[in-house]
């Protein structure tokens, strides 16, 4: 062990991070179902109101990350504030760093796998606190608060962060299902599509104490006998309000949901057959989302970082004033119905339009290199990633070596080569395909909602698969609508 | 929209080109789901995003009171 | 081209550049905990936290109670801020 490794620099750390015991044995479906739901439920249970901040506080900042904050289970101003976005990043990162052997990790030993994993979870704690402090600095939670307050944030934020760690870890060590971020996640954007069609929470939408619906179907019905608008001013208001869901954003997004769900069994099968049994002939898929939504959430991490370093700067640095030279370069930000803050010319390049035409007179820029950016980064992380995740070609052909099957008209020593060809390809037309919905969708004015309805669905879907292989493994049979039911029935 | 990435990389034109055409044909190989396909998996993810969804949702209604009570 | 005999010593370089290529492979260290044989994250799947590391050991139910007692500890800060009427 000649050399200093990255990951080596965790051990100081070790007694104080907190390690979830792996179970002793494995446990029951249905014990798992339970946990998995109700990690799910404590997880939304925690989008409290932070305590120990005004009411209605006058800020300096509004929310810089609105759009990147659906894909991430994040809620504004809540305890989870930054939702799991430090937990998928770290894991993304350090993962990809250490598949490319940019950080020196050998998978093979126990103890490396161990450090590895402790290095990740300290990166994520450092990740919320700095995010906190970033923020609490930044004046979005107040502009002169007491040292005590900061502390109470700090106390707040950082520990519903090292919560949903834990959360997660219970759910990932199997007493959950498959994955805890992609379980979390898909929960929070399931809970918010159905909120924003049919959520009844009525919200004061003016001074007047005036309320609307948060969902816009509900919107639109309660509409007909609103008495602060018209007829047809109702129903325009339930197509094109900006300051809540609108019924326009819930179609597209369905739609979204609903291309995605179509290229979800895009595959080509290739034919194999079994080296053992004569005539066992069958064909093994290539799926065409072979790394599935991961692309997308790798590119809305980078932009994540893009836009937390250039808040930090432009906050705290140049205090978001026009006149200042960081602002000068960075941009700065306007507020926008006192709920957002938009970024102005350079660094909006990187953020989707808020509407599509509004966006193409404003920014016609970032019609250009946002979706360039969500493109190349999810393209070349797929083809990073399916490299290195274990489920490569080579992997993939020592499987069936294992198994005694080889590709059929192939020698067993060219099923390597052969899967070579199809799976990066498909890995990176997949990524491609998932970019362009995602891109058309923001493009369009759904301000993250596309981004994380890609995310859902497209995650959703390998959850499902996954669970339902062990359901049918738990001896159960194989309807799917069965494993559905099972979380309703309780 | 896939055009962008050639304009992206215009010094690597090559590559960038290259992908779309092998993307393109990969695709078209692809073997797609009929309606029948499709309708299942639509009915299976809706099935679950919603009931997924309303149960969640049913916990943020908890909210609103709490809220009312605490804030 | 064709002229060249069968076997003889193009086969043998053949051979060893293959065996050579293998060799290659297997010294190469797994580059994520799946590939070595350990679960982890696969190609469509994130997974983060698979071994059981050195560190404060806790039992999953712990886990389960504090998260709950840290919603009701935030809750609770809420009702004393109501109740005081300030904001600390």
């Amino acid at each position: 062990m000649a050399g200093f490794r990255l990951i080596d620099s965790v051990k100081p750390f070790l007694p104080f991070l907190p390690e979830v015991e792996l179970p002793y044995e494995k446990l029951q479906f249905d014990d798992r179902v339970l946990y998995t739901v109700f990690i799910s439920l404590v997880y939304l249970f925690a989008q409290l109101p932070l305590a120990g901040i005004e009411k209605d506080i006058v800020t300096s900042i509004n929310d810089p990350i609105y759009f990147l904050r659906s894909a991430f289970a994040a809620e504004p101003r809540s305890l989870l504030e930054f939702g799991i976005f430090p937990i998928i990043s770290s894991a993304l990162i350090m993962q990809l760093l250490s598949g490319l052997k940019i950080i020196k990790v050998n998978f093979k030993l126990q103890k490396d796998r161990e450090l590895f994993q402790s290095f990740t979870k300290l990166i994520t704690f450092i990740q919320y606190f700095f995010l906190t402090n970033i923020f609490i600095l930044a004046g979005y939670y107040g502009t002169d608060l007491t040292i005590f307050q900061v502390a109470l944030l700090n106390f707040q934020l950082v520990g519903a962060g090292v919560v949903a760690t834990l959360l997660i870890e219970i759910i990932d060590k199997g007493f959950g299902f498959t994955s805890g971020p992609m379980i979390i996640n898909t929960v929070v954007i399931a809970t918010n599509t159905i909120a924003d069609i049919i959520g009844v929470s009525q919200i004061k939408i003016d001074d007047q104490g005036n309320t609307e619906a948060q969902g816009a179907l509900i919107n639109l019905v309660q509409g007909f006998r609103a008495k602060h608008k018209t007829l047809v001013g109702a129903v325009v208001s339930a197509f094109n309000r900006d300051y809540l869901p609108n019924l326009t954003t819930a179609v597209l997004v369905l739609t979204i949901g609903a291309i995605v769900c179509y290229f979800q069994n895009f595959r080509v099968e290739l034919p194999i057959r079994s080296t053992r049994a004569r005539g066992m002939n069958n064909v093994y898929p290539v799926r065409l989302f072979h790394v599935a939504s991961l692309s997308v959430s790798f590119s809305y991490t980078l932009l994540f970082y893009i836009h937390i370093t250039a808040f930090t700067l432009i906050t705290l640095v140049g205090k978001n004033d026009p006149s200042n030279i960081v602002c000068k370069i960075l941009g700065h930000y306007n507020d926008v119905n006192n709920i957002l803050a938009v970024p102005t010319f350079p660094l909006s390049v990187f953020t989707p339009p808020r509407s599509f035409f509004g966006g193409l007179i404003e920014a016609p820029l970032s019609f250009v290199v946002f979706p360039a950016f969500v493109l190349v980064t999810g393209v070349w992380f797929a083809y990073k990633w399916q490299a290195i995740s274990g489920q490569s070609a080579y992997d993939l052909a020592k499987e069936f070596k294992e198994q005694g099957l080889t590709l059929a008209g192939r020698r067993e020593q060219n099923v390597g080569k052969e899967l070579d060809k199809s799976i990066p390809l498909a890995s990176a037309t997949g990524a491609a395909v998932l970019a362009i919905i995602t891109i058309a969708g923001e493009l369009l004015g759904l301000k993250g909602k596309a981004a994380s309805m890609v995310i859902g669905v497209c995650g959703g879907f390998s959850l499902l698969e996954l669970i339902t292989l062990e359901y049918q493994q738990a001896g159960g049979n194989s309807a799917l609508s069965q494993v559905l039911g099972n979380p309703t029935s309780m | 929209m896939a055009g962008e990435k050639g304009n992206q990389n215009e010094n690597i034109l090559e590559s960038p080109i290259k992908f779309i055409q092998e993307g393109n044909s990969f695709l078209s190989k692809c073997k797609k789901p009929n309606l029948k396909e499709y309708m299942q998996i639509i009915r299976a993810v809706g099935i679950g995003f919603v009931a997924v969804g309303v149960i969640g949702y049913a916990i943020k209604l908890i909210h609103i009171p709490i809220r009312y009570v605490i804030v | 081209m064709s002229s060249t005999p069968p076997g003889g010593q193009r086969t043998l370089q053949k051979r060893r550049q293959a065996q050579a290529a293998k060799d290659k492979h297997a010294k190469q260290t797994p580059t994520s905990t799946r590939s070595a044989g350990f679960g982890g994250s696969s190609n469509s799947i994130l997974k983060i936290f698979t071994d059981e590391a050195n560190g404060l050991r806790v039992d999953p139910l712990v886990v389960l109670f504090l998260a709950v007692g840290f919603i009701f500890s935030v809750v609770a800060l809420h009702v004393i801020s109501k109740v005081t009427g300030r904001i600390f």
